[in-house]
């Protein structure tokens, strides 16, 4: 697959692009003459809940930046966020967005696209009411909310 | 119990709003006709979970015991309970909401056929607290039951071929369908959840025959649209048209909630039905100001057209998340010896209430578990006695000290049970009481609309719920059990003088209904929030079915319980630390026999 040179792209172009690969891939001249060409050849082009296709990472424009962390706080509470995911993210009937884990991957983009395009279960695409300066600063709040180190155990023993 | 200990738990309650001694229940017999099965969601048209069903006793319920069990295949909330009609058992999961049709004529009770509707995803992120379901109704070889995301089915009994499936509500506006259906001759009442995302909240009738439309009720706004008339509705504290639209500041009652999630009852004689709606939305009340009528109410409607007759407010201008869709049980009473055809209800806000179900005029109402918001319930205007220090509202910051909880009193997911033998009802409670600070809620279609942070903390004693036996004819506690975890399931008397309820971290129990007396217990897997039926099998014997399944409100609060999602991990509730310790999530069908 050619590599296609990227800097921070938007999400819909992102995609424009995966889906080219794939139907290049699928057209292979190492096609088996008759054989019906396999819908997805390889798993490393599978991007949900796969291995991502290489290219440059879709990065927050405000990474590691507090003002808009801070204005993505009261975002977080203004677009009723916290009614689904609980006060700071702490889980409710959507899941805990404080705890270091993911279900659908924490990586910037990621985070961007679940907010942006909205995930089953309920998770409503917000893409269109706040554009992507919208989510990126709700992304910027979520990525600094402090995580409490990774406990899997709990026990009710005392040592 | 100790006698000490239950004048110190009388004196907790306090807010007895009328001279006991002059009230007493009707003894009203059993049923002669008892059929054995239970084709209902509460039994019977009044709702009471009673069975005439006497093979179980105080004697022999020692000995009852687990005969069969079955994974329903699905983790969440199993709220509600199975059907039994002839000699199959009919089971709704939550969402999904896969129908489940068990042969009880056979060994192991194998499926006679499973149901599969196409039920969607998102639903469950827009059902507030769990995506449950209330239970099904059986009518005309017919089971009628809600899917999650609004639409109502009816499924052949003999086959289980979808007859008909009717979208009823609007899940990308907020609305979901958790609440059990009721039939009355050809109509099949339904209503919607939605009371966290400012729905404009509703019943509606269905034809039996096609699932068709024919009425739409709403539970607010103009009379026009409550299908309230000046002829034929009388409120019984209230005059003037259009109170369910005057009543809220700005025209506030567009996204007013008022939802309907609970349980419908109905009075043949007086051909009303009965139901409760749920909170006002946002949860901040200084964004709807006014009574808000008539959410938190209770509401009587003519079955065939709708037809609003009578309406109550338990809770006018709800400042604490006080939903009034628990049961309405309908029972004969004699009220200062005069007899009364009784509703009883059992509301969130702490206060048991006894109405006149003709008229919706109060009778009694008096405190069944710890409450702070209101002194008492002044008969003559119906309103409580409110407690001043105990409003809310994102001006009044963090009000501390509220009693009930927003879990409340019991939760309406928990209906009451009525014995015509005892004269007693028997209901879960939670003894739990919870800060309020609310904050300004802003309206985005299919969002949450609520506006509060409310942490819980337990009510006097430290135990966090009972299971217990009341008189409404007195407004007294007659016995409880205390219970160490809020008790979230619903209750079942019988005719043998045997009450059954299951508990949070996973018991289930049958007590002497006349003493609270513990006869028999099992631990059945998962916490209980559903609940318990009775009926006869093809035998001949009594059984008694339950779900276990821990979820609702428990499923967002105790995190900690969750096994299934390595990316979702939460610490314990701090008012429920070891939860967790003692049961995880199920779903799994019981029947127990002796």
């Amino acid at each position: 697959m050619t590599r296609h040179p990227r800097g921070v792209l938007a999400p819909w172009v992102l995609t424009c692009l995966a889906v080219a690969s794939c139907s290049r891939q699928a057209a292979a001249p190492s096609q088996e003459a008759g054989a019906p060409p396999p819908a997805i050849r390889y798993e490393a082009h599978i991007a949900a809940g796969g291995i991502a296709p290489p290219g440059a990472a879709l990065r927050n424009p405000h990474q590691g930046e507090p003002a808009v962390a801070k204005k993505g706080a009261l975002l977080f509470t203004a677009m009723n966020c916290d009614g689904c995911h609980g006060g700071e993210g702490s889980g409710w009937v959507g899941p805990n967005l404080a705890d270091g884990r993911w279900r659908y991957g924490g990586a910037d983009a990621e985070v961007f696209n679940s907010i942006y395009y909205g995930r089953p279960k309920g998770m409503p695409a917000f893409g269109g009411t706040l554009g992507a300066e919208g989510v990126w600063t709700l992304v910027a709040y979520l990525r600094s909310l402090p995580v409490p180190g990774d406990v899997p155990t709990e026990s009710w023993e005392r040592p | 119990m100790p006698r000490a200990a239950l004048i110190a738990m009388l004196g907790c309650l306090g807010a007895v709003a009328v001279n006991a001694d002059n009230v007493r229940a009707a003894g009203a017999p059993a049923p002669a006709d008892e059929d054995g099965q239970w084709s209902m969601p509460s039994k019977d048209y009044a709702a009471t979970r009673y069975s005439g069903l006497a093979g179980i006793t105080r004697q022999n319920a020692g000995s009852l015991h687990p005969v069969w069990t079955f994974s329903t295949g699905v983790l969440g909330g199993h709220e509600g309970q199975p059907l039994v009609v002839g000699d199959t058992m009919y089971v709704v999961t939550p969402w999904p909401n896969v129908l489940y049709a068990f042969d009880l004529t056979r060994e192991g009770y194998p499926l006679r056929w499973k149901y599969r509707p196409d039920v969607s995803a998102n639903a469950i992120g827009i059902s507030c607290c769990d995506a449950v379901n209330r239970g099904a109704f059986y009518a005309d070889g017919k089971i009628i039951y809600n899917l999650l995301d609004g639409h109502t089915v009816a499924v052949e009994a003999s086959s289980g071929r979808e007859l008909w499936n009717t979208q009823i509500a609007d899940v990308s506006n907020g609305e979901t369908t958790t609440m059990a259906p009721l039939v009355v001759r050809d109509r099949v009442i339904v209503g919607a959840s939605g009371g966290e995302f400012g729905i404009y909240g509703w019943v509606k009738g269905l034809d039996l025959k096609s699932g068709r439309t024919v009425w739409t009720a709403h539970n607010i706004g103009p009379d026009s649209d409550m299908l309230a008339r000046a002829d034929t509705f009388k409120a019984p504290y209230d005059n003037g048209v259009d109170l369910g639209a005057r009543s809220w500041a700005n025209d506030s009652w567009h996204t007013g909630g008022a939802p309907v999630w609970g349980w419908i009852s109905y009075d043949p004689e007086l051909d009303l039905i009965y139901y409760g709606t749920g909170n006002p939305s946002p949860y901040n009340p200084e964004q709807r100001l006014g009574d808000n009528k008539w959410s938190a109410s209770v509401l009587a409607r003519k079955p065939q057209d709708g037809t609003l007759v009578w309406a109550y407010q338990f809770t006018p201008h709800d400042n604490w998340d006080y939903d009034a869709t628990g049961a309405m049980i309908l029972a004969d009473l004699t009220v200062a010896g005069k007899r009364i055809r009784a509703l009883v209800h059992f509301d969130k806000n702490g206060f048991a209430y006894t109405l006149d179900r003709a008229t919706g005029r109060l009778l009694i109402a008096a405190a069944f578990a710890p409450v702070t918001w209101a002194k008492s319930v002044d008969l003559a205007t119906g309103r409580p006695v409110l407690d001043p220090a105990k409003q809310t509202g994102a001006s009044r910051e963090n009000v501390k000290g509220i009693c009930p909880s927003l879990e409340g009193g019991v939760s309406p997911s928990s209906p009451a049970a009525y014995s015509p033998r005892t004269h007693l009802f028997y209901t879960s409670t939670n003894n739990l009481c919870m800060d309020y600070a609310a904050t300004h809620a802003s309206h985005l279609k299919g969002t949450p609309f609520v506006g509060v942070t409310s942490p819980y903390f337990a009510g006097p004693g430290g135990n966090l719920g009972t299971f217990m036996a009341w008189d409404a004819a007195t407004g007294r506690k007659v016995w409880e059990n205390k219970e160490p975890y809020p008790n979230w399931s619903g209750a079942l008397v019988t005719a043998g003088d045997v009450a059954f309820y299951g508990t949070l971290d996973g018991w289930f129990k049958s007590v002497d209904a006349r003493t609270g007396k513990v006869l028999s217990k099992f631990k059945v897997g998962s916490g209980v929030v559903g609940n318990p039926i009775t009926y006869r099998g093809p035998d001949g014997r009594q059984y008694v079915a339950v779900y276990a399944g821990f979820g609702g409100d428990w499923a967002l609060l105790s995190g900690d319980v969750r096994s299934d999602d390595p990316a979702d991990v939460r610490p314990p509730a701090d008012f429920l630390k070891d939860i967790a310790r003692h049961t995880s999530q199920g779903g799994i069908i019981w029947i127990f026999g002796l």
